[in-house]
């Protein structure tokens, strides 16, 4: 056996699938004349080729049709089908990160019930939460900016919370994390079916807001938790939001959640650059901050000179300030002097978004 | 406070790359791009995905369905899949036109089995024999090639997804080995040993067919 019958008998399946160059096509006929053994080989495989082929009725290639394919996917359920999933809200540029984590986060929904036949609703992932309660906690979220742009609240308030609601001096973190425990022990009473709807609907009525389609409306300032934004940079918190807890859900079931589109992302790394360098103050030791593919910036002091540089990832920038890393563990490059590195980075962990 | 820089300077590292092969990489990013889209509900990538990809779902279709009405359903349903269910495909694991092959071929064979056994079901209660066949009722080999093409097919459908997918790239994408070890960013040699241990089962599956082909490989 020659160095060359054994190449060729390697190359016959392929050869079979006519998925050879011309040159060792004509290689392996040449062969095929001189090598019994491979001339067996090869019309038994050939043989294989020709029956998937099935010539006893090759019909012509398909034709597309002139009626538009995709139409009947967004709308119109076929009977016996599942669900259409529509597309992402149409709304002006601040919200679209918004509908699009939105989008992201309903497609996920159907894989806690879909894959391998159990009920995953209860998987722990994140905080003392199971996937019900994530998305309890994002209906309680939501629901301060929906109630901003009235909105009217999906869960009704407690008689405790509306006991408090009245008391002067509660701030607002006592009142939040008494509304975010209220809806989800509601919730938790409820199917996640009803959860679902209940957190599809409020999502639903926001992006159908004025506010979400006309950036003029949405420039005004509102607090909403501890923050004084324009409602457009409310929309983008929201994004981040419901994108990092849909990350969170996928990792909790082994689903691989892509982050937002380049410019969905790009809105919300903007915002958290712009929040950073409020919380980190005019005083701030300078430092040179750039986010990769997004921009960079000159945070803190602008008398002093630069006193260290420091460069992320887009995804990891958002999740060291969504807290899903530690701001020792974050991956970055830092140069120059390494307490300013790190107060940036423990600075940015610290905003503490969720 | 925060500053903007002028950015002209910023890309100043050197990108190493250490996938040998640059088509490789611009298809897995070019499917990241897309498949980030349609988890994000962009609906114009799945049209993009459509346009790209729309024939080949088609073809495969055909070639199993032999039936235009039957192809264009399995590539609605392909579609519709991809759209409704995002999530299925894994960027990290294989690339979107293989993929949506492979899902086009399993959807068509499971649709050709349906119909097998709709027909002897049919044939149960019905003595004329070759109302059973195609639209266009042939000879008895006509019959029996398509139960074997149906056999095989079925064993594709059931083979280990590295090797299905050097096979849909061969026979369906009509590349070559080599142009498919590029695509899947894998060694020149790896795509000819798995066209090689693909066919050589099917071959096998021929010799010696399992005994009732309609209700394996599910």
């Amino acid at each position: 056996m020659t160095p060359e019958h054994d190449a060729l008998r390697d190359l016959l399946a392929a050869w079979a699938f006519d998925a050879v160059t011309p040159t060792e096509a004509a290689a392996v006929s040449h062969h095929l004349g001189d090598c019994p053994e491979c001339e067996a080989e090869a019309e038994r495989l050939r043989d294989v080729v020709r029956l998937l082929d099935d010539p006893s009725a090759e019909p012509a290639e398909p034709e597309p049709s002139d009626d538009d394919p995709l139409t009947a996917l967004f709308a119109g359920p076929r009977p016996g089908r599942r669900r259409p999933r529509p597309a992402a809200a149409p709304v002006a540029a601040h919200a679209a990160p918004y509908a699009g984590a939105v989008a992201a986060l309903g497609a996920l929904l159907p894989e806690v019930y879909g894959r391998w036949g159990y009920d995953r609703w209860s998987v722990p992932v994140v905080h003392d939460w199971d996937v019900h309660a994530t998305l309890a906690h994002l209906i309680a979220a939501d629901e301060q900016l929906a109630l901003a742009l009235g909105v009217a609240a999906r869960v009704p308030a407690s008689p405790a919370s509306a006991a408090a609601e009245g008391a002067a001096g509660a701030g607002w973190e006592e009142a939040w994390n008494r509304r975010t425990a209220d809806v989800i022990l509601h919730e938790r009473r409820r199917s996640p079916e009803r959860t679902r709807a209940s957190w599809e609907a409020q999502s639903a009525a926001l992006l159908a807001t004025p506010e979400a389609r006309d950036p003029e409306r949405a420039a005004r300032a509102v607090e909403l938790m501890g923050l004084r934004l324009p409602v457009t940079d409310h929309f983008a918190v929201r994004a981040f939001e419901t994108w990092i807890h849909t990350d969170d859900i996928g990792r909790a079931l082994g689903i691989a959640v892509p982050p937002p589109p380049a410019a969905h992302l790009e809105r919300l790394v903007r915002l958290a650059v712009r929040i950073l360098g409020t919380a980190l103050g005019p005083a701030a030791a300078p430092v040179r901050f750039s986010v990769t593919g997004v921009g960079e910036w000159l945070l803190g002091s602008d008398a002093d000179p630069v006193r260290a540089e420091l460069a992320l990832d887009p995804v990891d920038f958002c999740l060291l300030a969504g807290g899903r890393y530690a701001p020792g563990e974050v991956p970055c490059v830092g140069t120059g002097d390494a307490g300013t590195v790190r107060e940036v980075l423990e600075r940015t962990a610290a905003l503490a978004w969720l | 406070m925060v500053v903007p820089v002028d950015s002209t300077d910023t890309d100043t590292d050197t990108v190493t790359n250490t996938n040998a092969d640059p088509n490789a990489n611009t298809n897995r990013a070019t499917d990241t791009e897309l498949h980030r889209r349609l988890v994000y509900g962009d609906g114009s990538a799945l049209a993009e995905a459509y346009t790209a990809y729309g024939t080949l779902v088609r073809r495969v279709a055909l070639r199993v369905t032999r039936s235009p009405a039957a192809a264009e359903d399995v590539a609605q349903e392909v579609f519709a899949h991809l759209w409704t269910r995002p999530y299925a495909f894994d960027t990290g694991r294989g690339t979107l036109r293989t993929w949506l092959s492979m899902l086009a071929h399993r959807r068509a064979v499971d649709w050709v089995r349906g119909e097998a056994r709709h027909r002897k079901d049919a044939r149960a209660d019905d003595t004329a024999l070759h109302t059973i066949a195609d639209a266009a009722p042939g000879p008895d080999e006509t019959v029996v090639a398509r139960e074997r093409s149906l056999l095989l097919h079925t064993a594709l459908a059931g083979l280990p997804e590295r090797q299905r997918e050097v096979v849909h790239l061969a026979y369906f994408a009509g590349r070559t080995y080599r142009q498919a070890a590029a695509e899947l960013g894998i060694p020149e040699g790896t795509a000819k040993t798995r066209l090689r241990t693909a066919l050589r089962t099917l071959a096998e599956t021929l010799a010696d067919p399992p005994d009732a082909p309609g209700e394996t490989g599910a």
